[in-house]
């Protein structure tokens, strides 16, 4: 740490030798020199001692940024680089007196001051304030050295409208260094989620645009990354994914590259104070009763006191101690946690050995997680490659609970295991995507909660073992204790949720047995009913009718079928197996556990699912904002690369084809059939629902130009919205460029026959929708049209296929029509839609190609 | 240098010379065995023997050849060799090692060869002597512990397995060999799991340390406190348990190949309709018989892990990609045991070497269809006494499996389908099922498909009545599960109806000869008392109302069955004698079906005669049968869906007595045969050193 700061700190100078040196003052050589605004202080302060002795501790967040520039390593004229300070120093004072006079800029620079103090500490926060500061002082010195459309900019920029897709805006179209260095500051006002939703499009922009706004958004990303190893890990994905697109020569030298290896090195973790001061410090309210050392240590004797590991505990320590040792030593994951708290609380030197641990489980969890899918791919039959997912992810068990999470999941959480047995594989023809559910324990942050401890399957079962063991050297008490099961838990136990009265019936005889005693073959019922000599009868017809009673009322599962494995698992209600799956997980008892599910998809680009999440993502803000009651659902996705990444599952869904293939009826008889009949609420509400999302649908297919709606990509969900997947083909690709689904979106006859008919009051209440959705997308069509934009910069992506993807783009939203005329194309579109044959056309070849229905 | 030079001569010596008294090691031998001090004469004695290549045949037979005088006298020498070759455990050289454990496994031979009726405390006197034994003992196998568990020469801990193997096995019944309790007390257990914790350490000492661990749990099982099991019980560590489960699987599925190849063999020869016939003759060849006999050993492992250790369960289903045998036989897997597993993979670096084998004629199994498999192989015969064994052991290890809920679960799971190949034996009234048929179902359905296949291949002379117990036991648990979990399973449970009323048919016509060997009502109780459940509890867990009326069919056909049956328990019953009482047990569980035949035959018959019909087919009577459940009624009977719990002791105990002495037995005369050619170990030795 000590070494790079030194070698960097020279190349910072040349940074600084060269922007007034290059273009004497001109007001953009100014404007330039602050986008390393680090390097402005440094020098300064290496002469002071905590600099010059290397501490990693008194390194700010910023330091690292300079490490792309040092690469260079050029020579440092040590008279150029004084006189440079001396500038620098001179335009800090000038900032002084600045930030005292005007009011505004203050603004901004009390914001980032607050960002920071976190990674500073003494004497320094001034310093830095004024470090950051520094672009907003060259906007100020434009500002009077420029137009004075600079500083209305500046007004824009400092007011409370200026949100996030302003600045990504500004940043993107800004030929400006100046401004888009301040932007890359501004970043850090906005809230965390706010400008993670961009984080592709800054990411896009660092790799393929110019050096200016790479080094406006670099500070800004370390920084982040320093924060979170999720943040990290995305960047590094992220990364790596668009740089993919460049050419392999130019690609290893690319910035976003270096950027991604600078992340996966783990040069990014935090500086040893922030770490101090936050682990060791519990986390205030979480709600397992597992962290820290304490914790720990409550939680081993907690989950095994019910069971065997209790006389285990007890009776053998020695062994225990040792087997525990084992399962560490060969386990290193478990033992994680431990490390970290060991780490925090020794010395900072000894964190450096213990960080590589950092990145690691998370990226070893996603990589075992794309090993399988790379495996399954290579089986030829459905059932092989379920039995293989089945028994690959039965072996990922052993590795869990680790300090691994889902990233598209909202709360902080770590994977405790993987109910292998539920997993399926997904229908599709050569790639293997499958679905897995994952049991998490929520926690209040994966970082430094301490990961849980493993709970065994068999985490409750009768104990054999001992009743086996006369004189084991067991006192009679513990004996009794791994007898009696349920006596055991005692009042600092969490409950059990598990049904074991049926477990206690078969438990009975056991402690019988072991008296030898003759009633041993019957329950206590069969004995009060043999005491009464009372026979039972019963009737034949009476079982009989139980039976077929109970068959029918089972709910309207699909049936199992090997060819189509997910079909069952998907139309099981997502309550219905979160409960199933606890009820059978020895985690599934903690207050925390949660169920989470995902698509794991190997040798898929999701680069376009994620752009068309962001659209989807967007376009529901505006309806939302603009209040059109449009329903639609965008499904998060994790782009790991370009090759692979993750879904989120929308739960409670069917695709209609599954629908029609397993209930071989049509669309609204499957309505009548889950809703009730016409006239009931729920057929109404469901009704409701399907043409809500229906035109929310049809609006996002025309803007987005979403080919290949077949009815396999099409979800029905048990509310009946309707939800489109699978956005490979948008914008300017089209599956094989047939020419099919000339139509603006699909509109079959079966779905409007679901929505009333075509005259009736819904599908009145459809048009309306849409006309209303489409005027308020055209209200913000600008942020719409810049996420897709900024994606185009460097990408081969299909979608982005010609040259007028944008502005056809821009043409859909009609900006030149009045609503009248707007009204009339909603009405034409419908109208083609439904008329248009090359639906039917593409559905009957969807159906001979791909026996989608 | 210059030792090794020596070594390299004394070597060449042996094996040109072919003059085996003038081996300096020899001499040597003889000094010993005189009553001087051999280091009066020779101060480096105890250091020059160890580099001298150990003749274990001399050794064991000088040591068998003294007579009870000359014991005594020469016993201060035999102690000094003893501790030296301890002593010489922990020396950096490793010949001396290897030397002296190899010289530690004849003295452990040829003192108990020599003292067959001593006591264990004599041989123990011979040995190390009474004041020093503790101590000498506690270095031994503080010195197997460290050589097994540190990074030394492979060959080295093979031949320390083989040294505890050689001790474990000197006596026929493990129980009598006293020294065992220093391995007791001084436990090796960790150094095991270790080895079956470490993926390339398991390949190579797995199977000898899982039958060392198997024969230690049955020390003094029953009398006294043994470790081992206490620790087994307790080992919840998952990659020594997945460890422990993959040797057990690597050599029953090595089992199964063998058989599949064989029978292959035979069924492409000319007399292959012939042989199928007489059945499987070739199970007869003598090394198919000793590769059953070394898998009781496993087996028996198996059964300590299930019975002990409730964490191993989870291993059963711990599925795991297997070479399917018929599409690459090509593929050499080798015969030994100890070596290389090479085909089952590690599990524990999984996260960091995630490669599965990526084959896609790999199909998943699991500890458990390998197991399935393979008691159908044994299950086939069980004329020779060591299949009957097998057997056993394979319907207690199922039993133990079946009264597990964790175990029941994964049986039952509807996710987890799997096609289990069963050998079915060849008969001449069936055609051998295809295997491509199988469908994928819910390993419960293979356990099942077992236990019927079990009942209607053994109806023989040499009723194997005990075998069938277990066999109706195993089911009736498996029933008592679904109806208490209401599970479901879509078996065509059918032919589990008929192959029980089969066996009540074929203990109806052997009354007699079997009635002079076996409680035969209490086989039919159980039987009748199955079809009970179905009829009383069928609405639990029968798959739909339809194979519910399929049971009464099946009832009502069958019906001379149960009304002989009935006519043979009430005349048994009548008369006093021992049979009376479980024979009028037998009348009342009756009932039920009784009750059924007599409602519905009425019915049927006037139904034909309505409809002047001769002979129903089956859809008419189901009809009838559907449109009369409601006038019938049922007795509920008490306790069926309560059973007895598994429990080894004292049922089981003389059977595994028996068990662990031929084990023992047998492994002794391998390890034997193994410990003398360990020139190869020698070579590697004096190259490395």
């Amino acid at each position: 740490m000590g070494d790079t700061e030194l070698e960097l700190s020279p190349a910072q100078l040349e940074e600084l030798q060269q922007s007034p040196s290059a273009s004497s003052n001109s007001s953009t050589s100014s404007l330039s020199l602050p986008s390393s605004p680090s390097s402005g202080t440094r020098p300064l302060t290496s002469s002071s001692p905590s600099t010059s002795e290397g501490l990693p501790t008194s390194s700010p967040p910023l330091d690292v940024i300079s490490e792309g520039v040092g690469e260079l390593s050029l020579v440092i004229d040590t008279e150029v680089a004084k006189k440079a300070c001396q500038e620098v120093l001179q335009k800090v004072k000038f900032l002084k007196a600045d930030g005292e006079v005007s009011s505004a800029s203050s603004e901004p620079v009390l914001v980032n001051g607050t960002a920071h103090p976190e990674s500073t500490d003494g004497g320094k926060p001034p310093k830095i304030s004024q470090e950051e500061a520094e672009p907003v002082k060259n906007v100020r010195r434009r500002q009077k050295n420029n137009s004075s459309k600079q500083s209305w900019l500046l007004r824009l920029f400092e007011s409370k409208l200026f949100d996030i897709s302003m600045a990504i805006s500004y940043l993107y179209n800004s030929k400006e260094p100046g401004v888009q260095a301040y932007i890359g500051n501004r970043l850090f006002s906005f809230r965390n989620e706010e400008v993670d939703f961009y984080l592709p499009q800054l990411l896009n922009m660092y790799i393929h645009m110019d050096e200016d706004v790479g080094d406006a958004i670099k500070p800004y990303v370390v920084y982040r990354c320093r924060q979170s190893i999720n943040f990290s890990l995305q960047c590094a994905w992220l990364l790596g994914a668009y740089s993919s697109d460049m050419h392999i020569s130019t690609q290893r030298h690319s910035r976003g590259t270096k950027l991604r290896k600078l992340i996966l090195s783990d040069e990014l973790k935090p500086s040893s104070q922030r770490i101090r001061r936050e682990v060791p410090q519990p986390p205030p309210s979480c709600p397992p009763p597992l962290h820290h050392g304490q914790g720990m240590s409550e939680h081993s004797l907690s989950p095994s006191k019910r069971t065997h590991q209790r006389s285990k505990s007890d009776a053998t320590v020695s062994i225990s101690l040792s087997s525990n040792l084992k399962r560490t030593a060969s386990n290193p994951k478990v033992e994680t946690s431990q490390d970290e708290d060991l780490s925090s609380s020794s010395d900072s030197l000894t964190l450096e050995a213990g960080t590589p641990v950092r990145l690691t489980p998370q990226r070893e969890f996603i990589k075992s997680l794309m090993g399988i899918g790379k495996r399954l791919a290579t089986l030829p039959t459905k059932e092989q490659k379920t039995q293989r997912l089945i028994s690959e992810l039965s072996l990922l068990n052993h590795k869990l609970p680790a300090r691994v999470w889902l990233p598209t999941a909202a709360f902080d959480h770590h994977v405790v295991r993987v109910p292998h047995t539920q997993a399926v594989v997904l229908n599709s023809k050569d790639k293997a995507p499958y679905l897995i559910y994952v049991e998490v324990l929520e926690c209040e942050n994966f970082e430094t909660s301490s990961v849980p401890v493993r709970i065994p399957e068999t985490r409750i079962r009768s104990t054999r073992s001992v009743e086996n063991l006369p004189d084991c050297g067991i006192t009679p008490d513990q004996r009794a204790s791994s007898f009696s099961t349920v006596p055991i838990y005692d009042n600092d136990d969490e409950a059990w949720s598990v049904d074991d009265i049926g477990e206690l019936q078969v438990e009975l005889p056991e402690i019988h047995t072991n008296s030898y005693d003759n009633i041993s073959q019957f329950s206590v019922d069969s004995i009060t009913s043999q005491e009464s000599k009372e026979p039972i009868f019963i009737a034949a017809g009476d079982i009989r009718r139980r039976l077929s009673e109970q068959l029918a009322h089972t709910p309207t599962t699909f049936k199992r079928d090997p060819e189509d494995p997910s079909a069952v698992a998907l139309k099981e209600p997502w309550q219905e197996k979160v409960r199933r799956i606890r009820e059978g997980s020895p985690y599934g008892h903690l207050p925390n556990w949660r169920l989470l599910s995902v698509i794991v998809k190997c040798g898929d680009d999701l680069r376009q699912e994620l752009l068309a999440y962001q659209v989807l993502k967007q376009l529901q803000i505006i309806w939302e904002q603009e209040r059109v009651p449009l329903w639609i659902k965008p499904y998060k996705i994790l782009v790991i690369s370009s090759d692979s990444g993750m879904i989120e599952p929308v739960v409670n869904a069917v695709s209609i084809h599954q629908v029609k293939k397993q209930s071989q009826l049509l669309l609204l008889d499957y309505f009548r059939q889950e809703h009730g009949d016409y006239n009931t609420e729920e057929f109404l509400t469901a009704q409701r629902n399907f043409v809500q999302s229906c035109a929310g649908y049809c609006l996002i297919c025309y803007l987005l130009q979403v080919k290949d709606r077949h009815n396999g990509n099409i979800l029905l969900d048990s509310e009946g919205h309707i939800i489109h997947i699978d956005f490979g083909f948008i914008l300017s690709s089209s599956p094989r460029n047939l020419g099919f689904e000339t139509s603006a979106f699909k509109l079959t006859s079966e779905f409007v026959d679901v929505m009333g008919g075509l005259d009736g009051d819904m599908f009145n209440y459809y048009k309306m929708l849409m006309l209303q959705g489409l005027i308020a997308a055209r209200k913000h069509m600008e942020k719409v049209i810049q996420i897709v934009e900024i994606m185009q910069q460097g990408s081969q992506l299909p979608c982005f296929h010609g040259s007028s993807t944008i502005r056809n783009l821009k043409e859909r939203f009609h900006m030149n029509l009045t609503e009248e005329q707007l009204q009339v194309l909603v009405e034409q579109m419908v109208d083609g839609s439904m008329r248009s044959i090359t639906t039917k056309l593409y559905d009957g070849f969807q159906y001979l190609t791909n026996g989608i229905m | 240098m210059a030792q090794t030079e020596k070594k390299a001569g004394l070597l060449r010596r042996t094996s040109s010379s072919k003059k085996p008294l003038k081996e300096k090691v020899l001499l040597m031998y003889e000094d010993i065995f005189t009553k001087e001090d051999p280091t009066k004469s020779n101060p480096r004695f105890w250091d020059e023997l160890f580099l001298m290549k150990v003749n274990l045949e001399h050794l064991e037979g000088k040591l068998e050849a003294l007579d009870g005088d000359e014991v005594v006298k020469i016993r201060d020498n035999i102690n000094s060799l003893f501790h030296h070759c301890v002593q010489a455990l922990a020396e950096e050289h490793q010949i001396k090692v290897v030397n002296a454990l190899q010289t530690l496994c004849a003295l452990f031979r040829g003192v108990h060869q020599k003292n067959k009726s001593a006591t264990g405390f004599d041989i123990i006197n011979m040995l190390m002597g009474f004041d020093k034994a503790e101590l000498r003992m506690k270095e031994l196998m503080e010195s197997l512990d460290s050589l097994l568990c540190g990074d030394g020469s492979e060959s080295l801990k093979s031949l320390c397995l083989k040294l505890l193997l050689c001790l474990v096995t000197v006596t026929d019944n493990i129980s009598q060999n006293t020294i065992l309790e220093y391995v007791m007390i001084n436990s090796i257990f960790e150094a095991i799991l270790q080895i079956l914790s470490d993926v390339s350490s398991r390949a190579r000492h797995g199977y000898d340390a899982v039958v060392l661990l198997a024969l230690l749990v049955n020390y003094r099982k029953y009398e006294s406190v043994n470790p081992y099991i206490v620790k087994l019980s307790i080992v919840d560590d998952e990659p020594t348990l997945d460890g422990l489960g993959r040797v057990i699987h690597h050599a029953l599925a090595e089992y199964n190949r063998q058989y599949k190849e064989k029978e292959e063999e035979n069924q492409g020869g000319f007399f292959s309709t012939l042989t199928s016939m007489v059945g499987s003759m070739f199970i007869a060849d003598a090394d198919e018989k000793l590769s059953v006999q070394t898998n009781e050993a496993i087996l028996l492992a198996l059964y300590e892990a299930v019975h002990l250790n409730r964490n191993f369960i989870t291993v059963l289903a711990q599925s795991h990609p297997e070479i399917d045998i018929a599409t690459a036989p090509a593929v050499p897997i080798p015969a030994s045991p100890t070596t290389p597993l090479g085909t089952t993979p590690p599990s524990l670096d999984m996260m960091n070497n995630p490669e599965l084998p990526l084959d896609p004629n790999l199909q998943t199994s699991n500890l458990l269809i390998t197991f399935l498999k393979y008691s159908s192989i044994v299950m086939q015969d069980t004329k020779d006494e060591h299949r009957l064994n097998s057997a056993r052991l394979c319907l207690i290890i199922l039993t133990c499996i079946a009264e597990d809920q964790y175990a029941d679960a994964f049986l039952h799971d509807d996710n987890m389908n799997f096609r289990v190949n069963l050998h079915r034996m060849p008969m001449r009234h069936r055609k051998k099922a295809v295997d491509k048929s199988i469908p994928s179902r819910p390993l419960v359905c293979a356990v099942l498909d077992l236990m019927v296949e079990f009942i209607v291949t053994h109806m023989m002379k040499e009723f194997p009545m005990d075998l069938y117990v277990r066999c109706v036991q195993i089911i009736h648990k498996l029933i008592c599960y679904q109806k208490k979990c209401r599970v479901r399973i879509h078996y065509t449970w059918r032919e589990l109806w008929s192959a029980l009323i089969n066996l009540l048919k074929f203990l109806l016509s052997n009354e007699t000869s079997l009635l002079s060997k076996h409680n035969i009502f209490q086989l039919a109780l159980q039987v009748v008392n199955l079809f009970n459940m179905f009829i009383t509890y069928g609405d639990t867990f029968l798959p739909t109302p339809s194979s519910y009326d399929e049971l009464y069919y099946e009832i009502i056909r069958m019906h001379q069955v149960f009304d002989n049956l009935y006519c043979m328990v009430l005349r048994v019953s009548a008369n006093a004698g021992p049979w009376k009482e479980p024979a009028s047990k037998v009348t009342q569980a009756l009932v039920n079906a009784r009750a059924i035949i007599n409602h519905f035959n009425p019915k049927i018959e006037s139904y034909a005669t309505v409809n002047h019909i001769s002979q129903l087919s089956e859809d008419q009577v189901l009809e009838v049968v559907r449109t009369n459940y409601d006038t019938l009624t049922l007795k509920l009977q008490d306790g069926l869906d309560q059973f007895e719990r598994y429990s080894e002791q004292p049922r089981e105990a003389g059977f595994f007595k028996e068990l662990v002495r031929s084990i023992s037995l047998n492994v002794r005369k391998n390890v034997s045969l193994s410990t003398m050619s360990q020139d190869v170990l020698l070579k590697e030795f004096s190259s490395i050193s």
